[in-house]
């Protein structure tokens, strides 16, 4: 059964992905992730807010749940400021993808809203 | 010249100036990767090295015909070298020399399959894929997995490291002995047979399953039982 561990709301700044990194951290120690994984997952969960910062929302909600594994939704909120192009978008994607069990991305007019992904409790 | 022209040139050709300006051009990914995984204990220069390396071997394995980009293609192989430089480097514990060997041919099939499928194979299609067992490929993945000594304790609200013991005194060993022979004892005759074979000889359980004339299905059932019930004596044994 989904159990929701942790819900953060943080604004898309670059001097607050060291707050999100280590939360992230926290809670893959208490979803039973290995050390490789909580540091892949810290990996996928900056890479999101990356993705979303560049899409340019303002701030985003990263919402952490146990599930024998740990699933993360992170997703764009407010009022989007403009859309920028960046080369490393698709690496972000591609990386992300080598990283975790299943990406989702969920488009809302044409740009990248949430980003979902897995790890399950064997990493 | 486009990117497909150019990689379709080099399998052509294998002219190495134009290998040259395939990784020049792409260089940048490995920079942009290597920064990714930094502060894991391994410096920069050499996460861009092994990344560079790993961007080398993907443009001689890149088949432009198969319709994916290659920024798509090289990212989760200089991923994947890079994780694989981690555990190589950052291990404490070292790994018997033949569940290492399996684990490199593992991950060596594993990329192999992504870049022809392009999905990761299951652990039916590795083993078919190496000519081993299942229960080896599952077997020596699971010997990658390392555990924080921050995770909490099963059943505990205190952590891994709080739990362990500082020092394995002989006191605790005598007593734990007791304990396993105690629970030993509960088994009937096949049962011991099983676990002497599984976990005296270290067979695996089609080895097992063939000492014993069953089948490996057999087998893994009766280690389930097996286990489950000396867990539940050595509980026991140990609210007593």
């Amino acid at each position: 059964m989904m159990e929701e561990l942790l819900t953060l709301n943080v604004l898309l700044k670059n001097e607050l992905m060291t707050t999100v990194r280590l939360a992230t951290g926290g809670v893959c120690s208490l979803a039973g992730l290995s050390l490789d994984g909580s540091e892949d997952c810290k990996v996928c969960v900056t890479e999101s807010l990356l993705l979303l910062m560049h899409g340019g929302y303002p701030s985003a909600c990263v919402r952490f749940c146990t599930d024998g594994g740990l699933s993360v939704e992170v997703t764009g909120e407010g009022v989007r400021r403009s859309l920028r192009e960046y080369a490393e978008d698709e690496i972000s994607v591609a990386l992300l993808n080598a990283l975790t069990e299943g990406v989702n991305l969920q488009k809302e007019g044409g740009c990248l809203r949430t980003i979902g992904f897995r790890f399950g409790n064997g990493r | 010249m486009d990117d497909k022209e150019l990689f379709e040139r080099y399998r052509e050709t294998g002219d190495l100036a134009l290998r040259n300006e395939i990784v020049e051009k792409y260089l940048y990914i490995a920079a942009v990767l290597a920064k990714k995984f930094v502060g894991r204990g391994v410096e920069y220069d050499d996460l861009y090295q092994v990344a560079s390396l790993a961007l080398m071997k993907g443009v001689e394995r890149f088949d432009p015909s198969k319709g994916l980009r290659f920024s798509t293609f090289i990212t989760p192989t200089i991923t994947g070298e890079i994780k694989n430089y981690f555990r190589d480097h950052s291990r404490m514990v070292h790994l018997p020399r033949k569940v290492s060997e399996l684990r490199l041919a593992v991950r060596r099939a594993e990329e192999e399959f992504l870049s022809e499928e392009g999905r990761k194979p299951t652990v039916r299609e590795l083993a078919a894929k190496i000519g081993a067992a299942e229960e080896e490929i599952v077997r020596a993945a699971e010997a990658g997995n390392m555990v924080s000594l921050d995770k909490p304790a099963e059943d505990e609200e205190m952590s891994l490291y709080d739990v362990l013991p500082t020092e394995d005194d002989a006191f605790e060993q005598i007593e734990r002995k007791d304990a396993v022979s105690s629970a030993l004892r509960s088994l009937d005759k096949t049962e011991r047979a099983l676990v002497g074979f599984r976990f005296g000889e270290e067979l695996s359980q089609t080895e097992t399953a063939k000492r014993m004339g069953v089948s490996q299905m057999y087998v893994s059932r009766m280690e389930r039982k097996v286990l489950s019930k000396l867990k539940e004596n050595l509980k026991n044994s140990m609210a007593d």
